[in-house]
């Protein structure tokens, strides 16, 4: 499997997040989700979530199952695992103080 | 995702594709519905939902490969990884494969015969629906009741077969025995084949079918009983090469001719494991007097339940017909003492699983197999920890390394899974090697078991369940030794690793509780097998009250006029048939005892050892019938000579003692002339026994010093020694230092002078028959004996080990000792402490494990006492032994700490 990069990290982070606070979330719901929390800052071709929430489910860090919808429909429900929790914590804060860092470097530079 | 549901993904990627494809199609759904709702028209939101999502192939190619090539992926780095670390530990990865593959191979050797012999259901119809019979053993008082009794007459059958009806199905099967053969060709060779008789319904009960021809029915319970027989698919391979030409023709058996009816299916071999059947004979062909005589137990019986009945419910409807039987057989023994008789009259019938076969082979072997077995798990159990503590050592040798990688962000499962792929790569390796040694030692395992006179045919087929049984083994040893050390190291916290200190404390402990554990089996595998080898020796050490040595024994066989049905009449002419035999046997051994090179010969009706016997009551003037029956054995003049039994007073048997005498003279032993006369000053004593249907008298004229009988064990028991008489069948003993094979060229030369059809039926020497009785002590001392000194091997390498690395990781601290003054004396104590400390425990533990699992084969053993000072005192010198040997290198290299060079190291 390729490195992860920084773009995909950052949404492996968000990901993560969305489905900490939110609870369990279908792929649409999760973009929603991102759209509306970034208000609309953040947004990407939507089809790439895909790929990276099989590569987070792969490692661990999400689990999925298909359920029926609110809307009656069947979905794929994506929740947050433990390990996946763990990773949540390690990466925000790794990210905080990368991103402290670049925003110095863009203050003072 | 579970391991599974990428199993089921890779195998079947149709399934995965359309999950994909749904689960996006479902997006772009929602997206284009919310559009709509936004007020766009239908087909504008659908266009914009989907140019919104992206290029839906490439994300779908990009989706698949992260669910399905992932964990694969992973696992192959695993194996790539492991296998790089083997390349870099040859030899540690030599040690590890080979003791493993030695521990898993002998595993799974003694496994594939504890299956063919105990384990494996009869290859018949739903054998699990099959039951036998037995019967409680009547023993003398005084003595433990032996192993049940599961022999029955043929009266007996026939009155079961009719109470159990319609509950069950019953069927006849005499136990095999070794005959003699010839094909229907007129110079077909006369071989030894394995023969059973069978009541009619016996294949039809077991649901076998024939390969070709027809097998019995129930016609063939009539009597009289026509001539039929059925082979073995083996034999009719073996001898005839399957040539179905073969039916209808005559196989010729002991004189008389069998038309061949068919040949049983493929793989059917018997009820008996360990014995291969080779042809089958009718019930009702056997002795006429075994069909109307219910004294004669000599049938085994097998059933079939039909549906829900329940062994209860057999034993219920056996119970009354079979006290009758044991009411009317006490009436029989008029002088039976009344212990006996009460025990005859309260037993009671038991009903047992037949699903594994009936086998004299599983009673003698079972237990002996038992612990085989559990010797062998021991020696798994010490191969894992040496792994495991070798594996331990070397994930101290890379604990930077770990620590590294945890600190670049490495989870710990991942390093756990990482190094248990190492061990189980190891171990089916290992696994690999085991099997292929296991299908060459189980063969030469179950050979160890095996006479001539009493040939063992296993079914050793390494079939799936051996090998699933192998599989099992390497796998749970993988995780056995592989967990504990990879958790272990899984664990490293970079911050201390890195600084090189601390934690290896807690290595070295669990490295310790690893050598304690190796040292507490081996020791119990050392004390066990002294204990098999000391009780084997003290067998061979026993004076068996003869010279076994330089004495050839020869079965002669000569032509056999119509054998008496009825011992207890003799006709004119049987008794001129006996005299005829009679003279041809003192011919026989006159001309035998006057060749060159032969000290002495004598005849006899059968060979001592190989448990052929006689035995009656005997009866001292003026008391009653004696509680035991006592050996009878008939002999020629010369056996004294021939064997080197002492003559203690009187005289040997002359060629005149063979007459019908009034009062025929008689040879005792002293056990005999002690236990009835209380005294050695017999001779000219009288003694008689009930002999057909009246008293024989006997005069003591001789006695002779006490040998053994049946075998080594225990105390000679009394015997009376009587002239011979004539038999068809004999055994000629010569003392002779000629070689096996010219005598048996003498003797076939000699039999054919004195009569045409005499001939030799088998040679073999009188210390291999008694050798023959010693097969489990010999089975358990060889096995328990290697086993106890490669246990013994591996916790040396283990001790070895774990001192070397403590060596190793004290040497700054021994430096400072040295540079303090420390003498060698005092350095080489300090590490004689590690190794008694560490061996004290196990030795503890070890002990106390094999001093309560010898209660469980007391019985096995001869001469060793439940605590037996002997044998410990030598398990604990030779492990003393073991761990000073162990611990010389490392106690030389701990003395040998220069001070300078330990301190300028660090």
């Amino acid at each position: 499997m390729a490195k992860p990069n920084s773009a995909q990290t950052a949404l492996d982070l968000l990901v993560l997040t969305v489905l900490d606070r939110r609870g369990p979330l279908h792929g649409y719901g999760i973009a929603t989700a991102i759209e509306d929390l970034s208000e609309e800052a953040l947004r990407v071709e939507e089809g790439s979530l895909y790929p990276a929430l099989h590569r987070m489910e792969e490692l661990g860090w999400i689990t999925a199952e298909w359920k029926v919808s609110e809307t009656k429909r069947r979905a794929r429900f994506y929740r947050v695992t433990n390990a996946g929790r763990k990773q949540l914590v390690s990466e925000s804060a790794r990210w905080a103080s990368f991103s402290a860092g670049v925003s110095r470097v863009l203050r003072h530079a | 995702m579970s391991w599974f549901s990428r199993l089921t993904n890779a195998l079947n990627p149709g399934r995965l594709d359309k999950e994909l494809a749904d689960e996006m199609a479902d997006h772009v759904k929602r997206r284009a519905a919310a559009f709509e709702e936004a007020g766009v028209d239908r087909e504008e939101a659908e266009r914009k939902a989907r140019a919104r999502f992206g290029n839906t192939m490439r994300l779908r190619e990009e989706s698949r490969e992260n669910r399905l090539w992932a964990g694969l992926e992973g696992t192959l780095q695993d194996v790539r990884y492991a296998w790089r670390g083997m390349h870099k530990g040859p030899a540690f990865a030599a040690t590890a494969v080979l003791s493993l593959a030695l521990a898993i191979g002998a595993n799974t050797a003694i496994y594939s015969i504890v299956d063919a012999a105990i384990l494996r259901p009869l290859p018949v119809f739903k054998p699990d629906r099959l039951f036998t019979l037995s019967w409680p053993d009547i023993s003398d008082p005084g003595t433990p009741a032996g192993e049940e009794r599961d022999t029955f007459s043929y009266p007996e059958f026939l009155q079961f077969a009719a109470v159990t009806k319609p509950a069950a199905r019953l069927a006849l099967f005499s136990s095999p025995n070794q005959v003699e053969a010839q094909g229907p060709d007129a110079n077909a060779p006369a071989e030894k084949i394995d023969r059973a008789f069978v009541s009619g319904e016996a294949f039809d009960l077991l649901g076998v079918r024939p390969a070709v021809g027809r097998l019995f029915s129930a016609e063939e319970d009539r009597i009289p009983g026509r001539a039929l027989a059925v082979l073995s698919y083996d034999y009719w391979q073996r001898r005839f090469e399957g040539d179905p030409a073969i039916v209808g023709r005559d196989l010729r058996i002991g004189g008389s001719a069998y038309e061949i009816i068919g040949v049983a299916r493929k793989g059917f071999w018997g009820v008996e494991p360990g014995r291969f059947v080779d042809v089958w004979l009718p019930g009702t062909l056997y002795e006429r007097q075994a069909l109307s005589d219910s004294g004669w137990h000599w049938f085994r019986i097998l059933g079939r339940f039909a549906p829900d009945t329940s062994p209860e419910q057999i034993q219920a409807r056996l119970q009354p017909s079979f006290h009758n039987f044991q009411v009317e057989s006490v009436k029989q023994f008029a002088t039976m003492p009344a212990v006996i008789r009460k025990q005859f009259l309260q037993s009671a019938i038991r009903v047992h699983s037949a699903a594994a076969g009936v086998s004299n082979f599983r009673k003698t072997f079972s237990r002996p197999l038992w612990i085989v077995f559990g010797v062998g798990a021991g020696i798994l159990l010490i191969a894992c920890a040496n792994v495991a503590s070798l594996l331990l050592a070397r994930s101290t040798a890379r604990a930077t390394e770990m620590a590294m990688r945890v600190s670049l962000g490495a989870a710990r499962m991942r390093l756990v899974r990482q190094m248990l792929t190492e061990s189980l790569m190891l171990s089916l390796i290992a696994g690999g090697l085991g099997w292929l040694l296991a299908r060459t030692a189980a063969p030469a395992l179950a050979n160890l078991l095996s006479t001539e006179s009493d040939p063992v045919r296993l079914a050793l087929a390494i079939d799936t369940r051996v090998l699933f049984f192998c599989i099992a083994v390497s796998t749970a040893s993988a995780v056995l030794f592989g967990l504990v050390p990879a958790w272990q190291a899984s664990n490293a916290q970079p911050m201390l690793s890195l600084r090189a200190s601390g934690r290896q404390a807690g290595k070295l402990r669990l490295g310790k509780v690893f050598v304690s554990v190796q040292v507490a089996c081996a020791f119990c595998l050392v004390l066990v097998g002294a204990a098999f080898l000391f009780s084997l020796g003290n067998l061979l050490r026993v004076n068996p009250g003869f010279d076994a040595r330089n004495v050839a024994v020869l079965g002669i066989s000569t032509k056999q006029a119509d054998k008496s049905d009825d011992p207890q009449a003799l006709s004119d002419s049987q008794r001129a048939q006996q005299a005829r035999l009679l003279h041809l046997m003192f011919e026989l051994r006159s001309r035998v005892t006057n060749q060159a090179g032969v000290q002495a010969a004598a005849v006899a009706w059968w060979p001592i050892f190989e448990g052929g016997g006689w035995s009656e009551q005997v009866i001292v003037p003026g008391k009653g019938p004696s509680e035991q029956e006592e050996i009878f054995y008939r002999i020629s003049p010369g056996y004294f000579a021939a064997l080197k039994t002492p003559l203690l007073a009187g005289r040997d048997f002359e060629a005149t003692d063979n007459g019908a005498h009034e009062l025929a003279p008689a040879i005792v032993n002293e056990a005999f002339a002690r236990k009835y006369f209380n005294g050695l000053n017999v001779l000219g004593r009288e003694f008689s026994y009930h002999f057909r249907r009246g008293l024989a008298r006997e005069q003591i004229v001789g006695v002779a010093a006490d040998a053994h009988y049946y075998d080594l064990r225990g105390k000679a028991d009394p015997m009376v020694y009587l002239p011979l008489e004539g038999s068809a069948d004999f055994t000629l003993y010569i003392r002779s230092a000629l070689n096996l094979g010219s005598l048996a060229r003498l003797v076939d030369r000699e039999s054919k002078a004195v009569g045409p059809e005499t001939r030799v039926r088998e040679v073999t020497t009188l210390e291999t028959i008694v050798g023959n009785t010693l097969l489990r002590e010999k089975l358990l001392a060889g096995v328990g004996g290697a086993f106890a000194f490669f246990g013994l091997l591996l916790a040396a390498i283990g001790l070895f080990g774990l001192l070397s690395y403590s060596v190793g990781r004290r040497t700054k601290e021994l430096g400072i000792r040295a540079a303090l003054g420390a003498q060698r004396g005092e350095i080489v104590s300090l590490v004689l402490k590690d190794v008694s400390g560490l061996m004290g425990g196990g030795l503890i533990i070890g002990l106390a494990a094999a001093l309560a699992s010898m209660t469980l084969f007391r019985s096995l053993l001869f001469g060793i006492q439940r605590v037996d000072p002997v044998v410990i005192g030598t398990a604990i010198a030779l492990f003393l032994a073991t761990g000073l040997f162990a611990a010389c290198l490392p106690a030389h290299r701990a003395a040998t700490v220069d001070p300078v060079s330990a301190l300028r190291e660090e």
